[in-house]
C-alpha cells in the first residue's frame, strides 16, 4: 500500500533541507527566554538592590561596571539575547498579522535594520566606553580614575 | 467544493458524472463499501453530510465478534443469540454469515488502525452486552469489542481515514433524491442517481453501473429518538417511491436507556459494565422480567419492562414517568475509563452526577430493523426471490434480515462492516461485467417534480408543525406498546398530515444552502415511511420482538413467522393507505434453530 | 443504596419546565442578497433544559425558515454545529441556555477564519484540506501474519487516547488567532489528528508527519494562547497535545 498521498496543500510539498529556521527560532526563543530571566534579574539586582540601591546609580557606577570584564560580558549577553529575542518576537507578530506580503517584507526589513544598528551601537559602547573622560570633575568619575 | 471541473460535464445547468460504482451515504456501511470498491473501480460516495458527521459516530457500546479473547466463545453461539434476540424472525443463513464474518471484520478494522481497548495481553478487549450469551443462553458472555464508549466514533473515523488514504471521491452535502430505474430488455436496472447540491442548489446526475444505498435509518418519524436530525429515511423513501418493496417496516427498536425527556442515548455498555435499572422504589425490577440475565436482556424486553413499570405506577420522578439507570456502585475510575462520554451526557444535559446519582432514563426510538430487502450478497430484492441487477443496500437502511424483529446491541456496527464490505465487493464485481445502463431522456424530471411539489404549496402549513404532529403521534401510538386502535388513530392522522403537506411553506427561495427546502423534502420521506410502518404494524396481529401488540400479546409462529413485504402500488396521495400499499409475506430462512419460547 | 435511589426526587426531566425569555442576536448573511452580514434579533420564550440548538430550531421552524445552519446528531458527537456563541467557539447542541447569561442577548455567529457561506455556515474545505495533509491514517507496512490483531498494550494505547476523541468540528482551529490571519497554518485540529498517529505504537509514519509539521506553517506557529483548549467540546487538551508534537519533533522521534 502507498504510504503517502498527494498533498492538497501547497505548503507541505516543499520540504526544508538543511537548517529549519522556524524550528531553531522556536528553540532559541525558549532558551534565550530562560537565560534572559537570569541576566535581567541579575542586572536589576546589582543595579537596584545591592549597597545603596537605586540612589547609587550614577556615571561613576556605570563607568565602574563597564571597566570590569565580567560585567562587560554580562551586559553584552543581555544586549544580544534581548534584542534578538525581541526582534524575532516582532517578526512572528508580523508573520501573524501582516496580510500583505510586501508590507510584511518591509516591516521585517525595518526590524532587521534596527536590530543591526542597535547591536552595533550597543557593542561599541560596551567595549569602547571611557570611564575617565579627560577634563571631567573628579567627583563624578569612578574612584579608580584618580590613579590614572 | 468537492466537484472538480474535470469531473464531468454540465448541460443546461445539470452536472453529469460517470462512475462505475455510486455509493449513496457515507456512514459506516457506505465507507466500508467504498474501501472495497475504491481501489478496484471508479467510485463516487455521495452524502448529505460530511462523512464524519454520519450517525455511525454516535454508536457507543461495541461491535460483537466471537474472538474469544477474554473468555470462551464461538460464532455459533453468536448466531444463536442473534436469532433468539430477533425473536426468530431472523434469516438464519444471514445470521450465520454475520457471526462468522464478524471475527474477520473486527480484525480488519484493527488492521486499518482502529484503537480498540486492550486486554493485559495487548489483544482486543471485550465486554458483556445485552442478549449475548454463552452456550445458548446460560450466562452473559464478553463478546463486544469496544473502544471506550465511542466505538462507533472510532469506526467512523477509521473508515474515513482509510478513505482519505485511498483517495476516495466524496461528494459532501449532496442530497440524493431520486434513483433512476430504466427498463433494459424487460429488466428494471438502476442507471444512476440524481442529487441536489446543498451549496449551490444545482442538480447532479451520477451515472453508475452499480448503485449502493447505505443511507441509514429514519428515526425522526418519532419524537423521542436517539437518531440525528438528518436521519429522515431519504434512501429508504426513494426505494419505496420506485415501487420496490420494503421489508419488516413495523419492527422499530426502542432503546431502553435514553436520557429522559431528551432521547439521547446512554449505551447498553453501561449495563454491560454493571449498571442496574431501578424503579421509584429502588427495586432492580429486571429480576422479575428476565431472571437469568436481568439487566442484560435484549432491548425489546428491557424497554417493555420499563414501560410496564411506569404504567403500573412505579416510575420515578415528580410525574412518575421515568426509571433510573444506576451506576453509583461502580468505581469512578472504571466509569472514566469505560463510560466517559455517556456520563458526560448525563452531566451536560440533565445536570445529574452519575458517580453519585442515578440517571433518569426512558426508552428512545433507536433503530429500524426493517428497510430495503436484500439477499446475503447485499443485492436489493424486487420481490420475494428476484433481485434488481446492479442495485445494492447495506447498513440500517437495508433488511437482510439479520436483526429479525429485534436487533441485539453491537450487531449493527457489525452489520455495517460485514454487509457494507459485501455490498462493495459485489458492486465492483457487477460493474466489471455489466454495461452502462443508458440514462432516461430527462433524468432530473423526478427530482424537479419533488422540489416543485414543495415549492408550489400555498404556504399555509409549516414544515416544523407537521413534523411535530407526526412525531408526537408516533410516540403516542406506535411506540413500545401498540393496539389496533392506537395504530388506526396515528394512521388517520398521517392521512391528514399528508394532505396538509401539499401546502407547506418554504420561506427560503434561494439556491444556496437552502436547508428550508430540504427539510420540507425530508418531511415527505418521513410521512411516507411512517405510513408504511403504521400500515405494516396494524397488519401484524401478533407480538414479536420490538413489535408489541397489546391486543395480540402472543407470538404466532404458525401463521406469522414471516417477513412483511410492503409495496407502493398506487398513487401515494390517495386518501386511504390500502389504496396504494400492498402487503405480502416472505418466508423466514430457518437453518438450525426452530422457534422456541423466548426466555432470559 | 436502594433507599438513596428512592429518596431522590430527581431532576426535572420533562413535564412542567419553567420558561424564560431570551434574546438571540444572529449574524445573518445571505450571499444572494446581502453585501455584508447583518445582525438580526429574535425574542424567544425558552425552557430551562433547552440548548442553543433548540433556540435556533425554534427560530427556523417557527419564525424564519431561511435561517441556515448545520446540525445532525444534536448531542455533541458529530461536530456539525460548531459556531461562535457570545464570542466563544461552542457546539450549539452542547451549550445550555441556562449556562449563559440570559439577562443579556446571546450573540451567535459563524466560525471565524473560514470563508462565510451563508448565515452560520462556513466553507469547511480548507479545514479538511489541512486535516488530510497530515496523513491522518495508519501507516503500517506489514499485517500480523496469523490473521489476528496487532498487539498493543493498554499503556501504549493510553498515550494517544485523548486525541482519538476529535470529532473534526473545527472549533479549535477556528478559535486560533494564528489561523485567523494565516489560513495556511495547519491549525490545532490537524495537529491533534497527526498526534493521534504519531504516538500510535502500531504506526510507522511518524517521521513523515513530523516532517510535515516541522514546516513554516507547522507546529512552530503555535503561540500557546490556549484558545483551542478552551474551545474543544470534547475536552481535549489541544495546546498540550501540540506541545507534545513539538517535543517529538525536537527529539526526532515520538
Amino acid at each position: 500500500m502507498t504510504v503517502t498521498i498527494d498533498s492538497p496543500r501547497a505548503s507541505t510539498t516543499k520540504h526544508h533541507k538543511g537548517i529549519n529556521l522556524e524550528k531553531w527560532g522556536w528553540v532559541f526563543m525558549r532558551a534565550s527566554g530562560v537565560l534572559l530571566v537570569v541576566l535581567i534579574f541579575g542586572h536589576l539586582f546589582v543595579n537596584l538592590m545591592i549597597g545603596h540601591g537605586v540612589k547609587a546609580l550614577d556615571f561613576a557606577f556605570v563607568g565602574g561596571k563597564f571597566s570590569d570584564p565580567f560585567w562587560q560580558v554580562w551586559d553584552m549577553l543581555l544586549l544580544w539575547f534581548a534584542l534578538i529575542h525581541g526582534a524575532n518576537g516582532m517578526r512572528t507578530v508580523i508573520n501573524d498579522y501582516a496580510h500583505n506580503r510586501l508590507v510584511g517584507v518591509v516591516l521585517k526589513s525595518f526590524i532587521l535594520l534596527a536590530t543591526i544598528v542597535l547591536l552595533t551601537l550597543g557593542t561599541l559602547v560596551i567595549y569602547t566606553f571611557d570611564p575617565c573622560p579627560a577634563g571631567s570633575p573628579a567627583d563624578l568619575l569612578p574612584s579608580f580614575c584618580a590613579g590614572v | 467544493m468537492s466537484v472538480k471541473t474535470d469531473e464531468g460535464e454540465i448541460i443546461d445547468g445539470v452536472h453529469y458524472h460517470k462512475h462505475d460504482v455510486v455509493i449513496v451515504g457515507a456512514g459506516g456501511a457506505g465507507m466500508r463499501a467504498a474501501i472495497e470498491a475504491g481501489p478496484k473501480a471508479s467510485t463516487a460516495v455521495i452524502s448529505k453530510l460530511y462523512p464524519t458527521r454520519s450517525h455511525t459516530g454516535a454508536a457507543q457500546g461495541g461491535m460483537a465478534a466471537a474472538l474469544a479473547n477474554v473468555e470462551e466463545d464461538n460464532w455459533e453461539w453468536h448466531t444463536y443469540d442473534t436469532v433468539k434476540g430477533g425473536d426468530y424472525l431472523v434469516d438464519q443463513d444471514a445470521a450465520e454469515i454475520l457471526a462468522k464474518e464478524a471475527i474477520h471484520a473486527v480484525i480488519d478494522l484493527e488492521n486499518m488502525g482502529l484503537p480498540f481497548n486492550r486486554t493485559p495481553e495487548g489483544r482486543i478487549d471485550q465486554r458483556r452486552f445485552g442478549g449475548h450469551t454463552r452456550e445458548h443462553g446460560k450466562a452473559p458472555v464478553r463478546r463486544a469489542c469496544y473502544a471506550a464508549d465511542r466505538t462507533g466514533h472510532m469506526i467512523l473515523q477509521t473508515l474515513y481515514q482509510n478513505c482519505v488514504k485511498l483517495g476516495i471521491n466524496f461528494f459532501n452535502e449532496f442530497y440524493v433524491l431520486d434513483l433512476l430505474m430504466v427498463d433494459v430488455k424487460g429488466v428494471k436496472r438502476p442507471a444512476g442517481v440524481v442529487a441536489y447540491e446543498l451549496a449551490t442548489g444545482d442538480l447532479h446526475v451520477f451515472q453508475g453501473k452499480s448503485v449502493i444505498f447505505a443511507t441509514g435509518g429514519f428515526g425522526k418519524i418519532f419524537k423521542t429518538t436517539s437518531n440525528a436530525h438528518t436521519l429522515t429515511g431519504d434512501g429508504v423513501g426513494i426505494i419505496w417511491r420506485k415501487g420496490l418493496p420494503l421489508e419488516d417496516m413495523e419492527f422499530f427498536q426502542f432503546h431502553p436507556t435514553g436520557l429522559a425527556g431528551l432521547g439521547i442515548l446512554l449505551s447498553e455498555a453501561a449495563r454491560g459494565e454493571g449498571a442496574i435499572l431501578r424503579n421509584a422504589d429502588g427495586e432492580r425490577f429486571m429480576e422479575r422480567y428476565a431472571p437469568t440475565i436481568k439487566d442484560l436482556a435484549p432491548r425489546d424486553i428491557v424497554a417493555r419492562s420499563m414501560a410496564t413499570e411506569i404504567r403500573e405506577g412505579r416510575g420515578a420522578g415528580p410525574y412518575k414517568d421515568y426509571v433510573y439507570l444506576d451506576i453509583t456502585h461502580l468505581e469512578p475510575a472504571v466509569i472514566d475509563a469505560k463510560l466517559p462520554d455517556i456520563t458526560e451526557f448525563a452531566r451536560t444535559y440533565l445536570g445529574v452526577e452519575p458517580y453519585t446519582e442515578p440517571v433518569p432514563v426512558l426508552p428512545t426510538a433507536h433503530y429500524a430493523m426493517g428497510g430495503i430487502p436484500t439477499n446475503n450478497n447485499a443485492e436489493v430484492l424486487r420481490n420475494n426471490t428476484e433481485t434488481v441487477p446492479g442495485l445494492y443496500a447495506a447498513g440500517e437502511c437495508a433488511c437482510v434480515s439479520v436483526h429479525g424483529s429485534n436487533r441485539l446491541g453491537t450487531n449493527s456496527l457489525l452489520d455495517i462492516n460485514v454487509f457494507g464490505k459485501r455490498a462493495g465487493n459485489n458492486a465492483v464485481a457487477y460493474a466489471e461485467k455489466a454495461d452502462w445502463v443508458p440514462l432516461p431522456d430527462d433524468p432530473t424530471a423526478g427530482v424537479r417534480k419533488i422540489l416543485d411539489h414543495v415549492r408550489s404549496g400555498d404556504g399555509s402549513e409549516r414544515v416544523g408543525a407537521i413534523r411535530k404532529e407526526l412525531q408526537d403521534a408516533m410516540d403516542r401510538n406506535a411506540q413500545v406498546f401498540r393496539t389496533d386502535e392506537s395504530l388506526r388513530e396515528v394512521g388517520d392522522l398521517i392521512k391528514k398530515l399528508r394532505a396538509r403537506y401539499r401546502n407547506v411553506l418554504i420561506q427560503d427561495k434561494g439556491k444556496r444552502f437552502n436547508t428550508d427546502l430540504l427539510e420540507a423534502v425530508e418531511l415527505g420521506f418521513l410521512l411516507d415511511l411512517a405510513e408504511v410502518l403504521v400500515y405494516s404494524a396494524r397488519n401484524r396481529k401478533e407480538s414479536r420482538g420490538a413489535h408489541m401488540r397489546e391486543d395480540y400479546p402472543k407470538r404466532d409462529d404458525k401463521n406469522l413467522m414471516v417477513h412483511t413485504m410492503a409495496y407502493l402500488t398506487g398513487d401515494p396521495e390517495s386518501a386511504v393507505a390500502s389504496d396504494h400499499i400492498k402487503l405480502e409475506w416472505k418466508p423466514v430462512v430457518v437453518t438450525n434453530y426452530p422457534p422456541t419460547e423466548r426466555k432470559y | 443504596m436502594a433507599s438513596a435511589v428512592a429518596a431522590k426526587s430527581g431532576p426535572i426531566a420533562h413535564g412542567e419546565v419553567p420558561t424564560f425569555p431570551v434574546t438571540i442576536i444572529i449574524r445573518r448573511f445571505d450571499p444572494e442578497v446581502d453585501k455584508e452580514p447583518r445582525w438580526v434579533d429574535y425574542d424567544l420564550q425558552m425552557h430551562g433544559t433547552d440548548r442553543v440548538l433548540d433556540a435556533l430550531h425554534k427560530i427556523k421552524w417557527e419564525i424564519d425558515g431561511s435561517l441556515a445552519f448545520r446540525r445532525s446528531c444534536a448531542h455533541g458527537v458529530c461536530g456539525s454545529d460548531a459556531m461562535r456563541i457570545n464570542g466563544k467557539n461552542r457546539l450549539a447542541c452542547k451549550t445550555l441556555l441556562k449556562d449563559l447569561d440570559v439577562s443579556k442577548p446571546i450573540y451567535i455567529e459563524a466560525l471565524k477564519g473560514l470563508p462565510l457561506e451563508k448565515d452560520l455556515i462556513v466553507d469547511m474545505e480548507p479545514f479538511f484540506d489541512s486535516y488530510r495533509a497530515v496523513q491522518p491514517f495508519l501507516i503500517a507496512s506489514s499485517k500480523p501474519k496469523d490473521g489476528k490483531e496487532r498487539l498493543q498494550s493498554a499503556a501504549q494505547r493510553e498515550i494517544f487516547d485523548e486525541t482519538t476523541k476529535c470529532i473534526l468540528c473545527a472549533a479549535c482551529t477556528s478559535s486560533c488567532p494564528v489561523f485567523w490571519t494565516d489560513g495556511q497554518y495547519f491549525g490545532p485540529a490537524a495537529i491533534v489528528n497527526a498526534h493521534r498517529f504519531i504516538f500510535d505504537s502500531r504506526d510507522e509514519g511518524a517521521q513523515v508527519r513530523m516532517d510535515i509539521l516541522n514546516d513554516k506553517e507547522g507546529v512552530w506557529r503555535c503561540r500557546t494562547t490556549f484558545n483551542c483548549t478552551d474551545a474543544c467540546p470534547r475536552g481535549i487538551q489541544v495546546t498540550k497535545v501540540i506541545g507534545e508534537v513539538k517535543q517529538a519533533i525536537l527529539r526526532g522521534k515520538p
